[in-house]
């Protein structure tokens, strides 16, 4: 990504959040072909919801077509259920390529035998997540499912592989989710990984589905109590400090933060949402940020989707929601200050050697797109 | 403002039985398609609700009831069915648990005479083999009696048979005249005011037993206006919650701000000419219910509101009755009053708590939390609050020399 359009994008995704209008266009489309899953995780309870839904292949292609046409950096994740159940995916990762299209799959690895990882390898993705939970079978089955761990470890090992025969292709991530029964393990997982050739590694602490809210017991049984945090803090320590050496494990925000998370104390100051940044395309078609549902792209374009009324009202939800949940996904913490969008800008235009008349050029081009946005915002 | 929770469709007007305290059946019968119905579910999904009520007359009589159930519970919402149990036997109590609904909720009137001579002959059987049908399907069953002069001797029984169907909750609810055509016929039902004592000293024993039995029950302090209700008097909350998180929706597609309004002739839309979605967000709803809550209601104590009662009970309930003391030696059993609706309370509060805890951390951080947000704002560092206009406009024009000494530099 160029260093302006990033810069333009940032400055999109703070002044729609501002301004209460869409300017900018999603980061993150989620693409949830059916809910169907060969596993039944006791953290998700994504199954039991649009039971039946399929997005049917010939909208997918409708939204890539239209998605091709935009002049915005985004990515592309499906995710389910388990996407490979889907017997037509792989066409739809064809057209993606062809319209040339940033992909990503999230899978649980039970169904990736040697011939499909193969498949997987040349589909032109750009990125491959398995979940793994833990860095023992016992830990990994009994959040899953009896014989999961292996499944899961045979399906790295067999990307790893036609990867190495093939000498290019998507990278290689593992997915962990941080909850009661893992936390010991966390930094064991990073060994494990690297061992398999794993090219990055991913934490991301558990979320309690709205859902499951209300149940009490459910939360008791992820949720870590004192004793637990003292652990993760430990382990925290070991993987902030192996990360610095090694790289492999990428944090989409500040580590220390899942602590606040898990102890409830995680502020608006810390961590917020933006509404702008994430989209969830489910299996019904609908699309959702979080929460209510707010167009249908079997009925119109995505982009008259994202911009109906009920969007609006979503959206209005999102920007007062009291409670940050430390998605992933669901925010763009760089987009979150203004101040701190132009300094990652010229630190980013320090990196390279530019030329001076070039880099001149750039700030310029930054300044004349200030002034546009501080002509809106004079304007309201 | 409170957001929609759940919305009360009367599906149908057509019914199998011609209850002696409704006049539904008799009126002229309009009903949706299942595209406008699904329309309807897709709305109020949208809107945020939690819970989809399919209420009638007889909502199985609907030959799509299942396909709308499942359709509800596929949008994430939670479904409700209110019934009279005679259509449900094995083969629609195996449906009902395919279609995945929540609860079903049964008409339980009091024993077999009273039942039936309020019902129609047979029909107290009927609704006893459906809840039979529900346990063996492992369908959450509720039981709803309407309090009226014939029955308010038998409410015990009902809590009897509800506790052998294993019925988690039973609700009353006073006889309502909306319901009926004729309102001279009002006069029926109603109690003579020399017989009150014995209706309260029904509700009580029926609260004490609920207890025991571990079924729910309504909120107490509304119980406890029963009695007084059905000798005439009216009941006017502070602020009816219904009006803000309800949305019934009858037969034809009408939305009112409540039924006892609706039957007023007061309507908000219908769902035929406009979505759903629109008419709760319109301007003239709101502007509806707050001329109600000003201008006041018709007091009517239906159960959909029953849970005012319940915020008021300790701020108003408590004073009230220490006013009433006259006598020294009344103390000592006001006081124990008192205490016993603290207790309460107090267990209620523990397990909000015990709740609470588990989610944010425990009593002393979130006291500390709390304690540093008032005394020390400045703890947490202000990088992100955005002030008003003003401020955002000095940040643009301290990024702008930023940049502009970037430029300088070169």
């Amino acid at each position: 990504m160029s260093y302006i359009k990033r810069f333009d994008q940032d400055l999109a995704y703070y002044f729609s959040e501002l301004l209460e209008q869409p300017l900018a266009k999603p980061l993150w489309i989620y693409l949830s072909l059916s809910h169907r899953c060969t596993y039944r995780c006791q953290m998700c309870g994504v199954v039991k919801i649009l039971k039946g839904y399929e997005l049917d292949i010939e909208d997918v292609k409708r939204v890539f077509d239209e998605l091709a046409s935009w002049d915005w950096d985004f990515n592309i994740v499906i995710t389910g259920g388990e996407p490979f159940l889907r017997n037509d995916i792989f066409e739809i990762l064809k057209y993606a390529e062809k319209t040339n299209l940033k992909i990503e799959v999230v899978s649980n690895g039970s169904l990736i035998n040697q011939e499909i990882a193969e498949k997987i390898i040349s589909s032109g993705l750009s990125n491959i997540a398995i979940s793994l939970d833990g860095a023992q079978e016992e830990t990994h089955d009994f959040i899953r499912e009896k014989g999961a761990f292996k499944k899961a470890i045979e399906a790295i090992k067999y990307l790893v592989a036609a990867k190495k025969i093939n000498g290019f292709g998507p990278q290689i991530s593992v997915w962990t989710t941080i909850m009661k029964a893992n936390v010991g393990e966390l930094y064991d997982i990073i060994s494990l990984v690297n061992d398999l050739g794993v090219e990055c590694l991913v934490y991301h602490p558990v979320v309690v589905a709205q859902e499951d809210m209300q149940n009490t017991s459910s939360q008791a049984r992820f949720w870590l109590n004192e004793n637990d945090i003292n652990k993760l803090k430990e382990q925290i320590d070991k993987i902030v400090d192996y990360q610095k050496n090694n790289g492999l494990v990428v944090f989409i925000h500040d580590p220390y933060l899942w602590i606040k998370h898990f102890k409830g104390q995680l502020t608006k100051k810390e961590w917020k949402c933006n509404p702008f940044v994430f989209v969830n395309i489910g299996p019904d078609g609908e699309l959702r940020s979080c929460g209510a549902a707010f167009g249908n792209i079997k009925e119109m374009p995505l982009n008259a989707c994202l911009e109906t009324p009920e969007a609006a009202q979503a959206r209005k939800v999102m920007k007062n929601c009291a409670k940050p949940c430390l998605q992933t996904c669901w925010a763009n913490p760089e987009a979150d200050s203004l101040t701190n969008i132009i300094d990652i800008f010229i630190h980013d235009l320090g990196k390279d050697k530019f030329e001076k008349k070039d880099k001149k050029e750039l700030l310029l081009a930054a300044l004349s797109k200030l002034a546009v946005y501080e002509e809106l915002l004079k304007k309201c | 403002m409170l957001s929609l929770k759940e919305v009360i469709i009367s599906i149908t007007n057509r019914c199998n039985l011609r209850c002696r305290m409704c006049d539904i059946p008799y009126e002229k019968n309009e009903e949706l398609s299942t595209a406008e119905w699904k329309k309807v579910i897709r709305d109020a999904s949208r809107l945020g609700a939690q819970t989809i009520v399919f209420s009638g007359g007889e909502p199985l009589f609907r030959e799509d009831i299942f396909e709308l159930i499942s359709f509800t519970k596929n949008n994430s919402l939670n479904a409700c069915v209110t019934s009279n149990g005679h259509l449900i036997d094995q083969q629609v109590a195996a449906n009902l648990s395919a279609s995945g609904v929540n609860v079903v909720n049964i008409s339980i009137e009091g024993m077999k005479e009273t039942h039936d001579f309020l019902r129609g002959a047979g029909s107290f059987d009927k609704a006893v083999s459906a809840l039979a049908n529900l346990r063996d399907y492992n369908i959450e069953s509720t039981v709803a009696s309407t309090v009226s002069k014939y029955n308010y001797a038998e409410l015990l029984y009902v809590l009897e048979v509800a506790k052998e169907y294993k019925a988690t909750t039973v609700r009353l609810q006073p006889f309502n005249i909306i319901f009926l055509k004729d309102s001279a016929r009002q006069s029926e039902f109603l109690v003579d005011k020399l017989d009150i004592q014995k209706i309260e000293n029904v509700v009580k024993r029926f609260i004490d037993l609920s207890k025991e039995y571990k079924i729910f029950i309504n909120p107490e302090s509304y119980l406890l206006k029963i009695p007084a209700y059905l000798t005439g008097k009216k009941f006017y909350p502070d602020n009816c919650g219904a009006l803000w998180y309800s949305c019934p929706i009858n037969s034809k597609g009408d939305v009112f701000p409540c039924w006892v309004e609706g039957a007023n002739n007061k309507l908000i839309g219908n769902v035929r000419e406009e979505s759903l979605y629109g008419l709760w967000l319109s301007k003239k709803r709101i502007k509806m219910v707050n001329t109600i809550i000003n201008n006041g209601c018709q007091g009517c104590l239906m159960s959909c509101y029953d849970e005012a009662f319940n915020h008021n009970f300790l701020k108003k309930n408590i004073f009230n009755k220490f006013k009433k003391i006259k006598k020294i030696a009344d103390c000592q059993r006001v006081i124990n009053k008192v205490r016993q609706s603290l207790k309460s309370q107090i267990t209620k509060f523990k397990l909000r708590y015990r709740f609470y805890t588990s989610y944010r951390g425990s009593l002393t951080s979130i006291l500390k939390r709390r304690l540093v947000g008032i005394f020390n704002k400045t703890r947490y560092p202000e990088k992100n609050s955005r002030g008003g206009k003003e401020a955002i406009l000095l940040e643009i024009n301290q990024v702008k020399n930023k940049i502009k000494k970037e430029i300088h530099s070169l």
